[in-house]
């Protein structure tokens, strides 16, 4: 079958099919509450390529281009990419020379931590949630409901025991406290999830599957785990999101070397006594958005898939 | 009837429970090699159980399974030379037509070369060769039922275990699989145990059928032998459509007559350990009704519904204050309409004798 492709397609977006196409009034009514939604990152990324002096001027500045004389040239402001090497390196007195920010090490420990214990939670989860589904404790759904627990609470309240067990073990400010926490609270959401998944899978398969001659072990690897792809992803997608954007945990239990993208935002903002420098924010959250971007933008096809999987009949 | 009276199967006293359900029941029976067998019951009888029994999938609770003299009651499911078709296929879902095809014989550790040439074979065997780069999902009821069927006889297996295989495809594929089947069945002379709630399925396929009641087998036998006698009146209800009239009757002083609604009725069929006076249910199949000759003696009936089959016609009558089917053939029927009286004969040598109180056979 050659079905053209669109370049859309080929750059991972689904082709829409449904049991009709929507009409252009749908479409426009869509698109205009999509542009709501994508208006605060929309102005973070112009503020990132804004010069610092015209950041706060009234009235604002719109756009980087005037869209061929559309927009008045008041409200147009000249791109420049200052903002982004003033990230990595600029100077911290008025007047003094630049110097290094630590941002790069910065953006380095962000995506160690997050990618590790994402990944780490997903392989513990994976088989974990595996165990729950085919071979159930007695009990089963007590133990699943203990392990969200500490999802129920505010980060706040679990913070103060998460401290005092992490000083006694003498983890604070370590990669591996961070992590090990990470992946600790990323567990109950992945077993959770790939537990969903797996119970989604027809039993009768993996039988098959050991009526010609596989044993327990390749029964999940070969037929088991390949019929969950698009639920790694799902979870991993969702899991790196919601650490990679952790910010109390990482303030209070990661060390000046293990500081985290978020925590060191913090700190770059509101130092120094010059008050808010918006357009420097505005650069880090540029660049700060750029993995996760892309991670799930390759992903998107899967993350569909799996997000919608089960509701679907087979 | 193919195949030598060596012993394929053979199940003594299995039972197996699901917590407090009952799922099989001191379950005995044998299988001669090459034989087509039918387990046929309704739905959670226990038939799927016992296929998983076989397979090694279900471990019993007590009991024996031997597979060709070899007893592999607890032996790994790998290695028992046994493949199963799965009433909802099974396929797996992850890989092509090919690979479904290839992965046993992966686990075979079979060459390359040699899983290559039996792929292409059993593909062609089953017209699936335009199909094999296909994913299951992509593939029609019959298609995946083909690949089910394939991916199963690739491995050759000594005993193919086949559970509601037709129960998912449509009327008109059943049709086609059926006689697909019995071909396949012929062509590779292996065991096959069928599961099957379809009674045309179980007559038309098996060449021995097990009835099976609440985890364990009633009566075992041809096609013919289960109709002509069938032990009680469960395997009379199940086998034969449409159902065996059933007539409250009482044995007489004399033990060969009885006395009924339609008045007395004395059947050929001699009764066995039996009291005058005792409760029975005689059993008249609506093919061994007649409408009475000339000089006959008959019956007085009114017909209340008529219900033309095309080559056949069921004719509902009331005689006595009881409910009759009978099955004519389409031309004699064309005159008849509800209302009408139409006096009607018993082959005595047809009548079933039953025990009302237990259903079993008097004769």
């Amino acid at each position: 079958m050659v079905d053209k492709v669109s370049i859309w397609e080929a750059l991972g977006f689904r082709k829409a099919s449904g049991v009709g196409e929507a009409g252009w009034g749908y479409t426009l009514i869509v698109a205009i509450v999509s542009f709501i939604y994508f208006i605060p990152v929309l102005m973070i990324i112009f503020m990132a390529i804004k010069p610092q002096d015209v950041a706060l001027s009234v009235p604002p500045t719109l756009s980087p281009t005037s869209l061929f004389g559309l927009i008045p040239d008041a409200y147009v402001f000249s791109p420049t990419l200052e903002n982004f090497t003033s990230v990595f390196s600029r100077s911290m007195t008025a007047g003094g020379a630049p110097e290094d920010t630590g941002f790069d090490r910065y953006f380095f420990n962000s995506i160690v931590i997050a990618t590790v214990s994402v990944m780490l939670a997903l392989v513990i989860g994976t088989l974990a949630a595996f165990g729950f589904s085919r071979y159930p404790l007695k009990g089963n759904d007590t133990y699943l409901f203990i392990i969200l627990t500490t999802r129920m609470l505010p980060a706040i309240v679990v913070i103060i025991p998460v401290i005092l067990m992490f000083r006694v073990a003498g983890l604070s400010g370590s990669y591996i406290g961070i992590i090990l926490l990470y992946t600790a609270f990323n567990l109950a959401f992945t077993i959770w999830m790939m537990k969903s998944f797996f119970d989604e899978l027809s039993l009768d398969v993996e039988d098959a599957a050991r009526i010609d001659g596989s044993s327990e072990i390749k029964v999940f690897f070969k037929i088991c785990l390949p019929q969950v792809v698009a639920g790694l992803a799902a979870t991993f997608v969702f899991g790196l999101i919601l650490t990679w954007n952790e910010f109390l945990f990482a303030l209070l239990l990661s060390g000046t070397d293990t500081r985290t993208v978020p925590v060191a935002m913090n700190q770059a903002v509101s130092s120094g006594g010059r008050g808010t420098d918006w357009t420097l924010l505005a650069a880090i959250e540029t660049l700060f958005l750029i993995p996760v971007f892309l991670v799930t933008f390759f992903l998107q096809n899967h993350l569909l898939r799996g997000v919608t999987f089960g509701t679907v009949k087979r | 009837m193919t195949g030598s009276d060596k012993l394929a199967l053979r199940l003594s006293g299995i039972s197996k429970s699901y917590g407090s359900v009952r799922a099989l029941n001191n379950l005995s029976f044998e299988v001669a090699e090459g034989r087509f067998f039918v387990l046929f019951g309704p739905s959670s009888v226990g038939k799927t159980t016992t296929l998983r029994t076989i397979a090694g999938l279900v471990p019993t609770d007590s009991g024996r399974v031997e597979i060709f003299g070899k007893d592999v009651t607890t032996a790994p499911i790998a290695g028992r030379g046994v493949s199963m078709v799965f009433q909802s296929f099974a396929l797996y879902p992850h890989l092509t037509v090919y690979e479904n095809f290839a992965y046993p014989l992966r686990e075979e550790k079979v060459g390359r070369e040699d899983i290559d040439k039996r792929v292409k074979e059993t593909a062609a065997m089953l017209k699936l060769t335009h199909r094999l780069e296909r994913k299951p999902n992509t593939l029609s009821g019959g298609e995946q039922q083909r690949v089910a069927l394939g991916r199963s006889l690739i491995r050759r297996p000594k005993i193919l275990l086949l559970d509601e295989p037709l129960t998912n495809l449509d009327a008109k594929l059943r049709h086609d699989m059926r006689a697909e089947l019995k071909r396949l069945h012929r062509q590779f002379g292996m065991t096959i145990v069928y599961a099957t709630p379809d009674e045309l399925e179980a007559l038309s396929m098996g060449e021995e059928i097990a009835v099976m009641r609440d985890g364990a087998v009633v009566q075992r036998g041809t096609p013919d032998e289960l109709y002509e006698q069938p032990l009680d009146t469960y395997v009379a209800g199940k086998i034969g459509s449409p159902h065996m009239n059933m007539i409250k009757a009482t044995l007489g002083v004399d033990m060969a007559t009885f006395d009924t609604p339609l008045g007395k009725l004395q059947p050929t069929r001699k009764v066995k350990s039996a009291n005058s006076g005792d409760a029975a249910l005689l059993g008249i199949r609506p093919s061994d009704l007649r409408v009475a000759g000339q000089g006959d003696a008959f019956i007085r009936s009114t017909i209340h519904l008529i219900e033309p089959l095309g080559d056949v016609t069921v004719i509902s009558v009331e005689a006595g204050g009881e409910s009759l089917r009978m099955v004519l053939p389409e031309a004699s029927a064309t005159s008849m309409k509800p209302g009408d009286a139409v006096p009607i004969a018993i082959d005595a040598s047809k009548i079933h004798i039953f025990r009302a109180a237990s259903g079993q056979a008097m004769t």
